[in-house]
């Protein structure tokens, strides 16, 4: 590809980000909140606490046209439109949970990184947890087992283990000539 | 001509191991010599042909020699010649003849080592690589094959993937990467070989660990690199985001992590080995897995560069050696077992269990949250996401449980110990817990799980260096130097315990660097006219202006960013979209200055046509490079754990000397 077209194409690309960088955060509207998820059930957040809980929530919610990242991680135009509308549901005195059946309304389970405890996603929850269990029972049953079995033969006779014949395996063979000090 | 050449030694490679493999098989079942001999000779011949075929693709790629097909896909007359060599692992095709390469590497240095040695396995192992091996050489002459001849070669070709290009780290990810993702296929052929035996002897514990060791060191070089890669490239600041692909290197370095310590049972006291022998063959199958997730395109991930239709046949290998293992598996696992036993709960013997508990425990919770999407979407036809709030809330426990075993594992002795030896072994590291707990508040950590990490950081710390610095000091009571006593105990007889105990400080601070790095940072986003600064932290950030730069392969828009520290300055740095000609979208590059305090992270968000306006997200994150670091030191531990000893070959079966892991250090 030529050089010139290089240019032009990187023209675009600037072109496209300025678009982006144009549009003011703070504008963005979310006018169907209301009809979606009602009244605003928490208090307005203004400052420092807005801009860390939009964070928080940016970090849960996935970004619907990007490769498995959280809106937080995006910088793509949509993630920051969703960003932008978080912090405005915010200020409303939206909150988290609000904020997230916002959004799934709009764009369905997959938006939520954090998958809700109910229906089938409960076994995702539930699962880690039955295997740790599960764990525990069988690593305990496996010590006192283990604690249970007959006295060993002392150390010696359990590294040199009778069933390694030298028949069986040469290198121990080489092992017992070296010993015995026939280092042939 | 290169293409021909090509699919000949692809075809050869095979022809041979696909007859290598039945040959060894036959030669383990009959437990012939002869049989035996002629399966070296085909893991050989294997060997050379896979290296030369791989040779005879570079040759094409550096020549450009575009009738063939896959330097026709990557390869362009502009790019820089290191690039061109590279470019190898920049596309499906390539990478697989590039996993068959490692693969061939791997057969020919085990066959090599093990020439005369293990007799009663070697067929079988050999058997079992040459199997895999011709599941490869069968992708790469079919569906995946890279030596097409093309009828009418185009005079210039597009060039690799510009994320390739972009960042020197993403050249060195791949390989080792691979290194650690395909040697997992040399102890998978010893275990397999032990299974098929129904016997595992003492004298080829050694050999498994070694060979597990080797891939896993690899293994979690490519995994840092990776998260690196991540952070230097990406622009959000993160290094791990749980994405599947990132998922699908941790799962098997979990496994094989396992493995590595229920082998040190299993070599000290006789008993676990069907357990390691499991935990091997999982690891392998969660390569297999891994390479699955990745090249299948079945997974939304930043980094599967490649999607294609190997899925399907690489779905069905996973699905043979699942069923195979787990049939081996249950017809052959009592006859592995216990020949030992073990004399207590509370005992380094019974940490090792809660350690493999663990371990499996992580494992599994990342395989649900990574595949529970896909299972979801193919029973119900409903899409769903598992992510980072999902991991993080369900790992660092496990995370945190797993620095609290690092400490008292290695405290408590073997055996049974009395209660007052107890005592003696676990309270004094409890000073090194409160100490770095104290410090951390000091500074600033004020989240819970960041708090209790440092509390068992600490504790661990102290006691992995206490246990470091143990044998030294008895050495010296008995008259020795400092230097001898130190040469001795440390890179002598007690080499794997050093090396073991090099290792854990290095996973301790990984674990604390990132427990504080991910919980502590600070962020702002920022909009800068030229000539206009901005404070974080202790920094304070001006943007001088933008430059555009021509460069051979792209163009890069470049924002000059002064920072200063306290007044004074410290660098100028520059974050950069580069724009390739190959790619719409600018890829951003994020500028990091670094220290070993924390980085002060600059990443362009947008910038406007005229250069006069830049949007910049700027970070300050403690502690991120001692992630790196800790990581190099942990391979560095691996390294030294699998330098031969000049009696090693020896030492795992002579009576009267124990193995160097527990080496007669310890007192009596």
């Amino acid at each position: 590809m030529s050089r010139r077209m290089a240019v032009i194409l990187m023209l675009l690309g600037l072109a496209a980000i300025t678009a982006i960088a144009q549009q003011d955060p703070q504008g963005v509207k979310v006018p169907d909140a209301e009809q979606f998820v009602g009244k605003p059930k928490g208090t307005p957040l203004t400052g420092d606490d807005l801009t860390r809980k939009t964070q928080d929530i940016a970090a849960s919610l996935r970004c619907p046209v990007c490769q498995g990242l959280a809106i937080a991680d995006s910088p793509s135009e949509m993630a920051t439109n969703m960003k932008g509308q978080v912090r405005e549901l915010l200020a409303r005195g939206y909150t988290q949970e609000q904020i997230f059946s916002y959004f799934e309304r709009s764009y369905g389970q997959f938006v939520l990184l954090k998958p809700k405890f109910q229906g089938v996603n409960t076994l995702v929850w539930v699962l880690p947890v039955l295997a740790l269990a599960l764990g525990v029972i069988i690593v305990f049953a496996k010590i006192r087992n283990l604690e249970k079995a007959p006295e060993p033969k002392n150390a010696a006779a359990e590294s040199a283990a009778p069933a390694e014949t030298p028949e069986e395996d040469p290198y121990l063979a080489r092992v017992r000539k070296l010993v015995k000090g026939d280092n042939s | 001509m290169n293409a021909t050449l090509g699919r000949l030694l692809i075809l050869g490679s095979l022809l041979v191991s696909t007859t290598g493999a039945v040959l060894a098989y036959a030669a383990g079942a009959k437990r012939s010599r002869e049989g035996l001999r002629w399966a070296q000779r085909f893991a050989y011949a294997f060997s050379a042909m896979m290296i030369l075929a791989t040779l005879v693709m570079e040759v094409a790629l550096v020549t450009h020699d575009f009738s063939v097909s896959y330097v026709a896909q990557v390869g362009s007359l502009t790019t820089p010649l290191w690039v061109t060599i590279v470019s190898l692992w920049s596309s499906l095709e390539g990478s697989i003849l590039f996993w068959g390469f490692v693969l061939a590497l791997y057969i020919a240095v085990a066959t090599w080592l093990t020439r005369n040695q293990h007799e009663e396995y070697m067929a079988y192992s050999i058997g079992t690589w040459l199997a895999c091996a011709s599941f490869f050489s069968f992708l790469i002459a079919g569906p995946a094959n890279p030596f097409l001849s093309v009828p009418f070669p185009p005079v210039d070709g597009p060039g690799p993937n510009p994320l390739l290009q972009n960042h020197i780290l993403m050249v060195a990810h791949p390989p080792f990467l691979y290194l650690g993702y395909v040697g997992m296929t040399i102890p998978f052929g010893f275990a397999t070989a032990a299974l098929l035996r129904g016997r595992l002897g003492v004298a080829f514990i050694r050999p498994i660990r070694t060979a597990l060791m080797l891939p896993w060191i690899f293994l979690t070089i490519a995994i840092m690199l990776g998260g690196w890669w991540a952070y230097e490239v990406l622009g959000w600041g993160g290094y791990w985001a749980w994405d599947p692909v990132e998922n699908a290197s941790l799962l098997p370095w979990l496994t094989a992590t396992a493995a590595l310590h229920s082998g040190v049972v299993m070599e000290r006291r006789g008993v676990l080995k069907g357990w390691t022998i499991t935990l091997i063959q999982g690891s392998f199958l969660l390569t297999i897995l891994g390479t699955f997730m990745t090249r299948s395109g079945v997974f939304n991930s930043v980094h599967s560069f490649t999607q294609s239709s190997i899925g399907p046949t690489i779905l069905v290998f996973l699905a043979v050696i699942l069923l195979g293992s787990i049939a081996l598996l249950a017809a052959r696992i009592d006859s592995l077992e216990a020949e030992g036993r073990i004399e207590g709960a509370v005992s380094r013997e019974g940490m090792f269990l809660l350690n493999n508990l663990l371990f499996v425990l992580f494992t599994f919770t990342v395989l649900i949250g990574t595949v529970f999407p896909l299972v979801v979407e193919a029973l119900r036809g409903k899409q769903m996401s598992v992510g980072r709030p999902y991991f993080d809330s369900m790992v660092v426990p496990v995370g945190a449980a797993l620095v609290f075993l690092l400490g008292i594992g290695p405290a408590l002795p073997w055996g049974r110990a009395s209660r007052e030896q107890i005592k003696r072994s676990l309270l004094p590291p409890i000073i090194g817990g409160v100490v770095l707990l104290v410090l951390g508040y000091a500074l600033g950590a004020r989240n819970g799980w960041t708090l209790l990490t440092l509390a068992f950081g600490g504790y661990a710390a102290q006691v992995t260096l206490g246990e470091m610095w143990r044998p030294v000091v008895q050495r010296m009571k008995r008259g020795e130097s400092l230097m001898t006593a130190t040469v001795q105990a440390q890179f002598n007889r007690g080499r794997r315990r050093f090396a073991s105990y090099v290792i854990h400080a290095g996973a301790v601070i990984v674990i604390i660097a990132i427990a504080v790095s991910s919980t502590t940072r600070t962020q702002r986003e920022v909009s800068l006219a030229k000539g206009q600064s901005t404070t974080i932290g202790a920094y304070t950030v001006t943007f001088l202006g933008t430059d555009i730069r021509n460069e051979p392969h792209r163009v890069a828009t470049v924002a000059r960013v002064a920072i200063t520290k306290d007044g004074k300055p410290v660098e100028v740095v520059e974050p950069r979209m580069n724009q390739y000609a190959a790619m719409r979208e600018p890829i951003g590059t994020p500028a990091v200055h670094s220290t070993l305090a924390g980085d002060l992270y600059v990443s362009i968000m947008n910038l406007d046509g005229s250069g006069q306006n830049v949007g910049l997200l700027l970070l300050i994150t403690p502690m991120v490079s001692w992630i790196w670091i800790a990581v190099l030191l942990m391979g560095l531990g691996g390294i030294i754990s699998i330098i031969p000893h000049r009696q090693s070959s020896f030492a795992a079966a002579s009576a009267s000397e124990p193995s160097p892991a527990t080496v007669a250090e310890t007192p009596a």
